[in-house]
């Protein structure tokens, strides 16, 4: 054992220096999230002001007991798997759909897929700002659509119901390009030989879509996802400028609630505590994808 | 879904891309409008579609009085020196995993693992950590924090591109007797060139367009150009010309970047996993 370890500090042993590649970027990420981490779950158990000059009060597990008692803290968990299971769900739904539009084979297609990029290279708060903007009601441009074509005004942000579908509106108008991008990526990489072998057979569309064409992506599939799950649990950035939680905490998400807590209301304390719950859900979710994931890099 | 399909079909699927195509569009197409409107023209009923171009908004936003000049080019210091830091890190370590297995596949999987964070999770230890030290409102703050959200996505990134150069060039390169420095910079880095410049660019678009952190560990010197569009929704009132011209500022260059690197950049978004 000591042995081993005199030769990976051993720097004159080229068999080291692989291992030596890899360790500055390992450092410094340890160095950003375990040691972080660590400090997240000591200020948990206490009351912890941001400001240095006030007293911390040691609590132990106390935060922990109210945030489950805590009927606001339940409801933005809430709030947030109603966000992400809906917004993902449409745009795994719409993103597939977009593939098999985008896979036509015309030459016009083409000309498509750089626009449909667009939307996810493009800050949230840009995208918050003009959908906020779109959906105003006296001068938005929507609620004038709508008015002119007889339909009536929607007052898109002003009541719970409206405002949570407005966020999944913008979420799907921001990430479905996402989904279609990695549902069309699989789409492409299809062998084709089986899909003509069943159309010969007499296998309509949608039977050759579920038995062929769609077990030999569903790898890529599984990948959006869970790609798409772990990022809507993360949602921030849109509500914050869109809705700021309301009304009636109908979109007070999880990362919006700690952040309120923390650098709003003061709290760090418990809001160190509402992020390891956080975290908690966070490693789950991830533990699940990093097994598929794992899965598909060594089936290849 | 590739079989043949009919012209009827064809007609109905052109135009359904059409229609969506224009749900994408429409919201960038009238946020880049608004911002050339004055203010008179934005809250016109019904709606302007033809109007005078004034530059109203740009003219305010580029004057010393908003700042917002400052704030883009806060944005682009974070994102550059992030950009640099990011890929000397993770070239060395998506070397040493791609040629030698290093750590195999559990090391990649932990990178992977990283990413998932939700970044208000380690905002909170990290805030107080980088307040005792003096980093919050500098500029090298938010550089350093957006390590945390880019190696992972770099390292995947460029070990997928150097995975595509067969071992057998390196290989040949040892026998010509060449060393392996030389492998890395007279071989390996001349054939994934483009992957390098789009990982470069990936971090520098993720850094820009990043708000949660930013708005959390700046405060006035080094305030980014999202924080600093955001800013613009007053207690009072929204600015609309001012935020879409802000936001149009703040746009432009991500989507040059996108048109010129689009392939290569949605293999960063992917982490690889699309080629």
């Amino acid at each position: 054992m000591s042995n081993k370890l005199t030769n990976i500090l051993d720097i004159k042993r080229v068999k080291n220096y692989p291992l030596y590649m890899v360790i500055p970027a390992v450092f410094i990420l340890l160095l950003l999230t375990i040691y972080p981490f660590i400090y997240l779950i000591f200020v948990s158990s206490h009351i912890w002001p941001i400001s240095p000059t006030l007293p911390r009060i040691f609590l132990g597990f106390g935060q922990f007991t109210y945030l489950l008692q805590d009927p606001t803290f339940i409801e933005s968990l809430q709030v947030t798997i109603k966000l992400m299971v809906i917004g993902v769900t449409i745009q795994i739904v719409l993103g597939t759909f977009l593939a098999i539009l985008l896979s036509t084979k015309t030459r016009i297609t083409s000309y498509f897929t750089l626009p449909f990029m667009i939307p996810v290279f493009i800050s949230p708060v840009v995208v918050g700002l003009i959908w906020k903007f779109m959906f105003n009601y006296d001068l938005g441009i929507l609620n004038y659509l709508l008015e002119s074509v007889g339909i009536g005004a929607i007052n898109w942000l002003g009541t719970p119901q409206n405002a949570f579908w407005s966020v999944v509106i913008i979420d799907t108008w921001q990430w479905t390009p996402f989904t279609t991008l990695i549902i069309k990526a699989g789409l492409d990489s299809v062998d084709p030989t089986p899909i003509e072998a069943a159309t010969v057979d007499g296998a309509n569309r949608f039977q050759i879509f579920r038995h062929v064409t769609f077990p030999s992506i569903a790898p890529i599939f599984t990948v959006a996802l869970l790609f798409r799950t772990l990022d809507a649990f993360k949602a921030f950035d849109i509500i914050y400028i869109v809705t700021r939680g309301g009304p009636g905490g109908s979109t007070y998400v999880l990362g919006y609630n700690i952040w309120k807590t923390a650098f709003y209301q003061n709290q760090l304390g418990l809001a160190a505590a509402m992020s390891v719950i956080m975290i908690i859900i966070a490693t789950i979710l991830a533990f699940i994808l990093v097994r598929i994931m794992k899965g598909l890099l060594e089936r290849e | 879904m590739i079989g043949r399909i009919s012209r009827t079909e064809l007609i109905l699927r052109v135009s359904l891309l059409v229609i969506f195509f224009l749900f994408f569009m429409f919201p960038i197409y009238w946020m880049v409008v608004t911002s050339l409107k004055n203010t008179v023209d934005i809250f016109a009923i019904p709606p302007k579609w033809f109007f005078s171009i004034s530059f109203e908004n740009y003219w305010y936003i580029m004057s010393d009085d908003s700042g917002f000049l400052k704030k883009i080019l806060n944005s682009a210091i974070a994102s550059t020196l992030n950009a640099l830091f990011t890929l000397l890190l993770a070239f060395p370590a998506a070397y040493s995993m791609s040629r030698y297995k290093t750590g195999g596949i559990n090391l990649l999987m932990w990178f992977l693992s990283i990413r998932m964070i939700p970044p208000i999770v380690g905002a909170i230890p990290l805030f107080i950590i980088f307040s005792k030290l003096g980093l919050v409102d500098t500029f090298i703050a938010l550089p350093i924090l957006y390590i945390i959200i880019n190696l992972p996505f770099a390292i995947w990134m460029i070990k997928s591109f150097m995975d595509e150069i067969p071992k057998e060039i390196d290989e040949s390169a040892y026998v010509e007797g060449c060393s392996t420095t030389g492998v890395i910079f007279k071989i390996i880095v001349p054939l994934i060139r483009p992957g390098i410049f789009a990982t470069l660019v990936f971090c520098f678009i993720m850094s820009w367009n990043e708000f949660l952190i930013a708005y959390i560990f700046t405060r006035k010197e080094a305030i980014t150009a999202p924080v600093g569009v955001a800013r613009f929704i007053t207690e009072r009132q929204i600015l609309w010309g001012y935020i879409t011209a802000g936001a149009t500022l703040a746009s432009i260059l991500p989507m040059l970047l996108l048109i010129i690197f689009q392939k290569n950049l949605v293999r960063g978004l992917t982490l690889g996993a699309v080629k």
